[in-house]
């Protein structure tokens, strides 16, 4: 197995320097009559290690530029306090510093908000309000600071702002395009970009050959800024449906659609999501969202932005709890219904799409390491992943909701095998999916301890989906195992069991 | 540890030689059986499969057998359009076709229709399996020389090999350290006057030196005698995967002696010999009263082996029976051999230009390596089904996995674009499960054919008015010589 790290998804920053000349025109340093609102944010991120899920892996330092709200806040972006295992804000000028504690943080959109431990910390410097709204046409100003503590704002134009996706594969929320040309600087794991010195969004990546910033929107920061207020945090509802475009006119007449109007094919349903509860089926053509009408590439007019995507309607206007209408078609029929907005957090998941903050479980048996499959193991193969991790993992993983209709609870699996006496022969065996253990179904790390608890006739019989199908271990001799390989293979831990 | 083995060397066909280089001539009694063969190929075209593909040629070797026939690789002469033969001291180029051919083991007969091609030629004798140490000399015609040119190499392993020809088959093969060289192909290795086996695949010199493979005599028996009545049946399989018992606890708790006796049978192809017999969890006590190791080999001819060699030395129709125990008790199995048709999905194929259905300018293919190997097919769904097509047994629902593999653009399918390589589940309601079915589905007298892919996407929609209409528009424009091959469909 080829050793790869996973390493988050940041701006292109390593390339902007050869873009400096270009990016001096545009730069002014911002006047400083009033006190900063922003904030250098240092962090010490340590990401656990999946392949060895044991231990973590060496500690990272990053540092980020967050911009200062009212009441005592900072904003970032989530990639910045991803697996963090230290924070501290750190002021521009003085460079006085103190630690800080996370308030909330939202993965998928990739937003997380700190506060200081000191509530007296940030008192002598202002704050940035919200902008009232930036449209396409607008300039706004991305913020960075000097090493000596001077703000430069580099100007750019919104050029487009659309639906795309952030930092994770799976999820898109609107995202301001800027032209602008920036170069490096240290803190660039967030920047703030500013509407007539007010907050309108983070940069989430910059492309140094088109000079082209992609922003977390300004509703996007509203939206998280608004649940972040509700404890727990529940954040942007998920339709739960995958659709498709109904362009093709010989599909609308099949699905007996008039020629000139909009409408998206229901082509997934999620189990247990806001949609099914709904009673929306596989094929069904959504024709309106909240009276909005619906384009037939999935698209209604927002009064701002134009033509976006449905999915900034359903998750971003919309909150935890919201009553969504949709009319749809279902054979040429129109019918009506009403979705409640619900989120969706990755432990809902057979395969979680994400895992940050959280311990990888596992348990050591003799030389047997078993696993939860999640997508967090899979990118351990690198930027790569999808082509170079097990196929049929990665082909469970896309396809999970298709696979696993209903509770199938985790995929526990053998991920790897030390060589030990109670691994003789079994050694070439790989990714072994556990069906049962002592007649036990697995879903779950937690299920396998329970079942080992049982030894049939003095062994643990193990089923697993693909050949040769049942293991043995001698329930006898294995602890001892186990103990002598975590002494052999420097193992601090042989099982966790709980996050 | 399976019974048919996925190849695992990346193997060197010594076939194509184009340069010629002065040789050495030895008067040696091998060199009036020896044959140069000249092969003009075709290849095949999955991309644009109407089309005829590119020409190419090569020299290889073969050597004269009983019967005024000639012995050669499959690889020498597959995919040809035009065979010649000739012999050393004879200027004359004769005109010789393919009698049989074995893609499954790389082997093939060749007739000569002219009888004076065989004058003064006596047919080599086939030995035994030489033994290891011992030297063996290999003829042929390495890089192109028009002379016979003889390397000598010492025989240095005897095992299973895979054989890259067809690129799924495992079987008995012979290593020998010995420079053989592309166009030694075909060409007898020998030793005290007999064949010891017919030169065929080696490494490339970044991987090893000096190591080349032969096809020993009981593969070339085996296919001698297959041919006999008329006709080539392929090699048979037991179509069963099993494990070694080699593991202590696994022992113990199956209750095994520690005899080191026994392997223990985990899955049984539903398309295979085995289905029905043979079921997962039975261990394999005994092959036709042969004891079976514990790690799958078996004692045959004062060699240890795999227990596959014995199912290799039969044919379709033989029978072999197993000592198992089922449940603790013992039982004997009788099973009746045949060829596992799906494993020939993962193979290379030859001599069979691709099927496909075109259609309102979507191109239909059904999924087989070489496909694979020249269509880039990125959907997840698609490789999974190919990577899965055996073990998961997603031939039951699909012997043939239909994708659309490509699309002429037109104003009939250009929204269809997001279905290309994917595969076929259903059309109008009906399931594919062969390339056939799809035609006969298209051409059934409806207004609307509706094509549903697997993974439940929203179907496509094809109307018989707007495809009519367009479908001479089609064959013109992309140069369509003819909108399907159904032909010589695989043996199932």
């Amino acid at each position: 197995m080829t050793r790869h790290f996973f390493s988050i998804r940041v701006a292109v920053f390593s390339l902007v320097l050869g873009f400096i000349s270009v990016a001096l025109a545009e730069e002014k340093p911002v006047a400083t009559g009033s006190p900063l609102a922003v904030v250098r944010v240092n962090g010490t991120t340590q990401a656990y290690d999946f392949f060895r899920p044991w231990g973590k892996k060496p500690a990272a330092s990053k540092r980020a530029l967050g911009a200062i709200l009212p009441g005592n806040k900072v904003l970032v972006t989530a990639e910045m306090v991803a697996n963090q295992s230290y924070i501290e804000l750190e002021k521009a000028g003085s460079g006085e510093k103190v630690a800080a504690k996370l308030l909330a943080v939202d993965y998928e959109a990739n937003l997380a908000l700190l506060a200081p431990e000191d509530p007296k910390f940030l008192e002598p410097l202002s704050s940035l309000t919200i902008a009232g709204q930036v449209k396409t046409g607008d300039r706004l100003d991305v913020w960075q600071l000097e090493n000596s503590g001077t703000l430069v704002a580099t100007s750019g134009l919104v050029t487009s702002c659309e639906v795309g996706r952030y930092a994770l594969e799976d999820y898109g929320y609107l995202l301001f395009k800027i032209t602008a040309a920036l170069q490096y600087r240290e803190n660039s794991y967030t920047v703030p970009i500013v509407h007539d010195g007010k907050l309108a969004g983070l940069l989430l990546r910059f492309d140094p050959r088109s000079q082209t910033v992609e922003s977390i929107s300004l509703p996007v920061i509203q939206h998280f800024l608004k649940a972040a207020a509700d404890t727990p945090y529940r954040g942007f509802p998920r339709a739960g449906i995958q659709f498709e475009p109904t362009r093709d006119p010989q599909l609308r007449r099949f699905l007996k659609l008039p020629p000139d109007a909009g409408g998206i094919y229901l082509s997934n349903i999620d189990a247990n999501t806001a949609a099914a509860q709904a009673g929306l089926q596989k094929g069904d053509v959504v024709l309106s969202v909240d009276d909005q009408e619906i384009d037939p590439d999935g698209n209604y007019t927002h009064p701002v932005f134009g033509k976006i995507s449905i999915n900034h309607l359903i998750s971003t206007e919309h909150y935890v709890g919201d009553a969504i209408k949709i009319k749809y078609s279902r054979n040429g029929e129109i019918k009506e219904t009403t979705a409640t907005a619900s989120d969706r957090p990755p432990q809902s998941y057979v395969i979680e799409p994400y895992v940050y903050d959280r311990a990888p479980k596992f348990l050591l048996l003799g030389g047997f390491l078993f696993q939860e499959l999640s997508r967090q193991y899979l990118r351990e193969w690198g930027t790569n992943w999808q082509k170079d991790a097990p196929i049929k993992f990665v082909y469970f993983d896309r396809y999970q909701s298709e696979i696993f209709p209903s509770d199938r609870g985790r995929i526990v699996f053998i991920s790897h095998i030390l060589s030990a006496p109670s691994t003789i022969g079994y050694d070439q065996l790989s990714y072994l999916i556990v069906e049962k253990v002592n007649d036990h179904v697995i879903k779950s790390i937690a299920d396998l301890d329970e079942a080992l608890k049982t030894p049939i006739d003095g062994f643990h019989k193990i089923e697993v989906s693909d050949d040769p199908k049942v293991l043995y271990v001698d329930a006898h001799t294995v602890e001892a195992d186990t103990t002598a390989l975590s002494k052999q293979y420097g193992i601090p831990l042989t099982s966790r069991l709980k996050e | 540890m399976i019974s048919r083995l996925i190849p695992l060397l990346l193997g060197v066909l010594f076939f194509h030689t184009t340069r010629a280089q002065p040789g050495v001539s030895q008067a040696q009694e091998i060199r009036k059986s020896l044959v140069r063969i000249t092969c003009t190929e075709q290849d095949v075209d999955y991309k644009v499969p109407w089309n005829p593909g590119a020409v190419g040629g090569g020299v290889g070797a073969g050597f004269v057998i009983e019967g005024n026939r000639i012995l050669t690789n499959a690889h020498v002469v597959s995919n040809n359009r035009f065979l010649t033969v000739e012999r050393q001291g004879d200027p004359k180029k004769y005109v010789a076709y393919v009698k049989y051919i074995a893609h499954d083991c790389d082997l093939a007969v060749l007739d000569v229709e002219n009888p004076d091609f065989f004058k003064g030629s006596s047919p080599l004798p086939l030995g035994g399996i030489p033994e290891i140490e011992t030297v063996v000399s290999a003829y042929g015609f390495p890089i192109g020389g028009d002379l016979m040119s003889v390397t000598r190499g010492i025989v240095s392993r005897i095992d299973f090999q895979p054989y890259t020809h067809s690129g799924i088959d495992s079987h008995l093969a012979i290593q020998i350290d010995a420079a053989v060289n592309p166009g030694n192909s075909g060409g007898p290795v020998m030793q005290g006057g007999k064949v010891v086996g017919v030169a065929f695949q080696g490494y490339s010199g970044d991987q090893a030196q000096n190591v080349a493979y032969m096809i020993p005599t009981p593969v070339v028996k085996r296919f001698l005698k297959d041919i006999e009545d008329g006709r080539y049946d392929k090699y048979v399989d037991l179509s069963i995967n099993y494990f070694k018992l080699v593991n202590p606890a696994q022992r113990a708790a199956l209750k095994l002696p520690d005899d080191d006796r026994g392997i223990v049978v985990t899955s049984v192809a539903a398309a295979g010999s085995s289905a029905g017999i043979l079921q997962p969890g039975d261990i394999l006590l005994s092959l036709d009263n042969v004891p079976i190791a514990s790690d799958g080999f078996v004692e045959l001819d004062n060699d240890r082996i795999e227990m596959t060699e014995i199912v290799e030395r039969k044919f379709k129709g033989d029978t072999v029976v197993f000592q198992l125990l089922r449940n603790g008790q013992p039982v004997t199995a009788k099973v009746k051999l045949k060829s596992a048709w799906p494993y020939s999905m993962q193979a290379n194929s030859y001599d069979t230009p691709p099927r496909y259905v075109l259609f309102a300018g979507l191109l239909f293919q059904p999924i087989n390596r070489d496909f694979m190997a020249a269509v880039a097919i990125d959907d997840l769904r698609t490789r999974y089904y190919y990577n899965f097509y055996i073990t998961e047994e997603l031939y039951t629902a699909h012997p043939d996995l239909v994708v659309l593999s490509s699309i002429l653009p037109d104003p009939v399918n250009t929204y269809l674009g997001q279905f290309q390589g994917d595969i076929v589940d259903s059309v109008n309601g009906k399931p594919i499960k062969v390339l056939d079915d799809l035609a006969s589905a298209l051409a059934e007298n409806r207004d609307t054919y509706i094509i549903q892919f697997l993974g439940g996407g929203r179907p496509a929609v094809l109307e018989r008015s707007v495809v009519e209409a367009a479908r001479k528009r089609i064959l013109d424009r992309y140069n369509v010589a003819k909108e399907q091959n159904l032909a010589n469909p695989p043996a199932r």
